[in-house]
């Protein structure tokens, strides 16, 4: 576990500027390519009783419960169409010395994209570190390490 | 035998000769001379024939039977004739009498009063009398029946004046409904032949209909074969279109499966993607791959949704073309059941129209007949157009010598009436009865009311009315069932009138007897009238004044 996310951090490091996009929504969202484990096709969620708005409940993903998280109302977003193919990513939150595995459930993976740092607009500072253009659309990006700081 | 003899023969006593008078004794002494002088003429002849050589015995047989004729003649015939020459002055006076009475007798009848004729003949021998009063009677008789048959004359005149006014009538509105008749039965003619030639074009266009419903109910019977094919061509076509929806279902399965697949491609191409940035730069061919994948399965995924959109248009055809085709089968069921009905109505009509065509033709035939028929009908109806205007000039003939029947009848009754006869009927009776009563009644107001209760029970008589000898009115009595108020207020003009002008009083007073007045104008109503007026009585025998009554000619026949 130790080892990757050891791997985790370097590649972060390396493919710093490297996003996935995905949509929740009605926003199109990026996260870090560098913290997301594995796409999958929406997993099958247990709520748990007694959890909060954004957490979904419980899935298994490789045998292990994953806490799943509504990305959607991570980042209030308005709820979009009723999705086609909706996916559960996978990824590592929290900082480098404490990091978790969740998974954010999502309308649509899109596509891995790359945000310039200069190109971003700061934002709360929080999960949502701020805003960029990309392909002509404005992107969110998240900070999934916050995340792990607000969970 | 002459009539000195014949009155001689009636009435004893009465001279032969009035010329003759106060001669019979010196005629008796001549007689007797003569018988004297003849026998002693004879005498002496005989003797002169005695002697000379005759018989002696002739003169003394002539001379003894001379004597006995002599002294016979004075006892027997000269007292005779001095009798008689003594009862000649009582004899004259009596023929005389007789003659008067006679005369007057006469005059009576000659003026026409047959009642006083008969009162005057009273005094005639019993004989004489008897005849007289058998002739009066038989004349009162004759009088009687000629104005009893004057008045069923014209009571038979007016009777059939009326029924020929009637028939006239009804024979001139006879004439002018025949002539409507004609007028109609021309226009039923005409209107009959044309209905004669409607009925024969009606027959040709119903012939010309029951032709064409063939050829329609043929053409109905092929439109309902086609649209019955074109049904089962629809059901075809809708179970192809069905069985399309059907095959268009299970591409769509199969492209949610590619679709699925290439989400699935999508997901790990960006799982590669992750894994080849995690292998950094050992990855990045890996990277470049995942991205190709990730590239393809988008593009394919963009088929899939340009074969989805594609396979919606198509199913979109085909659910338009299955409704089309329901549709359309319920339209041709709806043809075919309309082509039904249709070819039904149209083998209806084809009956109908051969029955008319056959109706036609009869009618044809009928209004034909019924042409020849009115022609008869209206040659009759001319024929009898002329005799009833010949028998309605005949009934107007019949009229017109109707009313101069009348006419004649008046003129007949009022000669009949020229005669006082001892009849109710008479009017010169009725008149003078009445002047007797009023004669009896003292007063001018007790007269006028006698008279009005007189002339209200005798409904011919229009007016009654006494006028004194000065030319005033008297009395005037109107009967209110024959004048009315207008008529009645123009006889009161009488009383501003000096009727001694007038002819009846001026007839009347000429021998104060009872006289009838011929027909002439009234004064109140302007129609024809008769009057009959007497003079009426004081006590002492002289005219006080004259009694008249006015009767209309066209009621008189109520006489």
């Amino acid at each position: 576990m130790s080892d990757l996310l050891d791997q985790a951090e370097s590649r972060a490091r390396r493919e710093e500027g490297t996003h996935l996009l995905v949509r929740a929504g009605e926003y199109s969202c990026a996260l870090p390519l560098a913290l997301v484990r594995r796409v999958v096709r929406a997993l099958t969620v247990h709520p748990l009783p007694g959890a909060a708005g954004e957490l979904e409940g419980l899935a298994e993903f490789g045998g292990e419960p994953l806490p799943v998280l509504n990305l959607a109302r991570l980042v209030s977003s308005p709820p979009g169409a009723n999705p086609s193919y909706p996916v559960t990513v996978v990824v590592w939150v929290g900082p480098p010395e404490a990091r978790e595995t969740i998974g954010l459930s999502a309308d649509a993976a899109l596509e891995v994209v790359h945000v310039p740092a200069g190109s971003m607009v700061a934002g709360d500072g929080g999960f949502v570190q701020g805003e960029a253009p990309v392909g002509g659309e404005v992107v969110r990006v998240l900070n999934l390490e916050a995340l792990g700081n607000e969970a | 035998m002459d009539a000195e003899s014949t009155l001689a023969a009636v009435i004893p006593g009465v001279p032969m000769a009035p010329g003759r008078e106060g001669r019979h004794t010196e005629n008796a002494l001549v007689g007797w001379i003569l018988v004297v002088g003849l026998t002693l003429v004879g005498y002496l002849l005989l003797a002169l024939g005695s002697s000379a050589g005759g018989p002696s015995w002739p003169r003394h047989v002539f001379l003894g039977l001379g004597a006995a004729g002599v002294i016979s003649y004075g006892f027997w015939v000269f007292p005779y004739f001095r009798r008689l020459e003594l009862r000649l002055p009582v004899g004259r006076e009596r023929w005389s009498r007789l003659e008067t009475e006679l005369i007057t007798a006469f005059e009576q009848l000659g003026a026409g009063d047959l009642v006083r004729s008969i009162e005057h003949t009273r005094g005639l021998p019993e004989r004489l009398a008897k005849v007289s009063d058998a002739a009066s009677a038989a004349l009162s008789h004759l009088a009687q029946q000629i104005q009893d048959s004057s008045i069923e004359v014209a009571s038979a005149a007016d009777a059939v004046n009326e029924i020929a006014s009637e028939l006239a009538s009804g024979s001139s509105e006879q004439a002018a409904s025949v002539v409507e008749i004609t007028a109609a039965m021309e226009e039923l003619a005409r209107t009959a032949s044309m209905i004669a030639e409607n009925a024969s074009r009606q027959a040709e266009l119903a012939s010309r209909a029951e032709a064409s419903g063939d050829a329609g109910s043929a053409s109905v019977f092929e439109a309902v074969t086609g649209v019955e094919e074109v049904q089962k061509r629809i059901s075809a076509i809708a179970s192809r279109a069905d069985g399309l929806g059907t095959r268009s279902k299970e591409i769509y399965r199969v492209l949610d499966l590619i679709t699925e697949i290439a989400q699935e491609t999508h997901i790990l191409s960006l799982n590669a993607a992750i894994e080849a940035a995690a292998a950094g730069a050992d990855g990045r061919r890996f990277s470049v791959v995942a991205d190709e994948v990730r590239h393809l399965a988008q593009r394919s995924q963009e088929s899939v949704e340009s074969v989805r959109n594609l396979l919606d248009e198509f199913s979109s055809s085909i659910r338009a073309t299955i409704v089309a085709t329901e549709e359309g089968s319920k339209e041709a069921s709806r043809v075919l059941e309309r082509s039904r009905a249709a070819s039904i109505a149209i083998e209806d009509l084809r009956r109908a129209s051969g029955d008319t065509s056959r109706v036609a033709q009869q009618i044809s035939l009928a209004t034909q007949q019924q042409n020849s028929a009115s022609d008869e009908v209206v040659m009759t109806l001319r024929e009898v157009s002329l005799v009833v205007q010949r028998m309605t000039g005949g009934l107007k003939n019949l009229s017109s010598t109707a009313d101069r029947l009348n006419t004649l009848g008046l003129e007949i009754q009022l000669l009949a009436q020229s005669f006082h006869l001892d009849s109710p009927r008479s009017l010169k009776h009725l008149v003078e009865s009445w002047a007797r009563q009023l004669e009896k009644v003292p007063g001018v107001t007790e007269k006028e009311a006698a008279l009005e209760e007189l002339v209200r029970h005798a409904p011919f008589v229009e007016l009654g009315y006494l006028m004194g000898l000065d030319g005033s009115t008297l009395v005037l009595s109107f009967n209110r069932d024959l004048l009315d108020e207008r008529q009645r207020s123009l006889a009161a003009e009488v009383r501003k009138t000096d009727v001694r002008t007038r002819p009846w009083f001026k007839a009347v007073s000429r021998h104060w007897r009872t006289t009838l007045i011929p027909p002439y104008e009234s004064m109140q109503n302007s129609e024809a009238c008769f009057t009959v007026c007497t003079p009426l009585l004081n006590p002492d025998g002289s005219v006080a004044a004259v009694l008249g009554i006015d009767i209309n000619v066209t009621g008189w026949t109520r006489i």
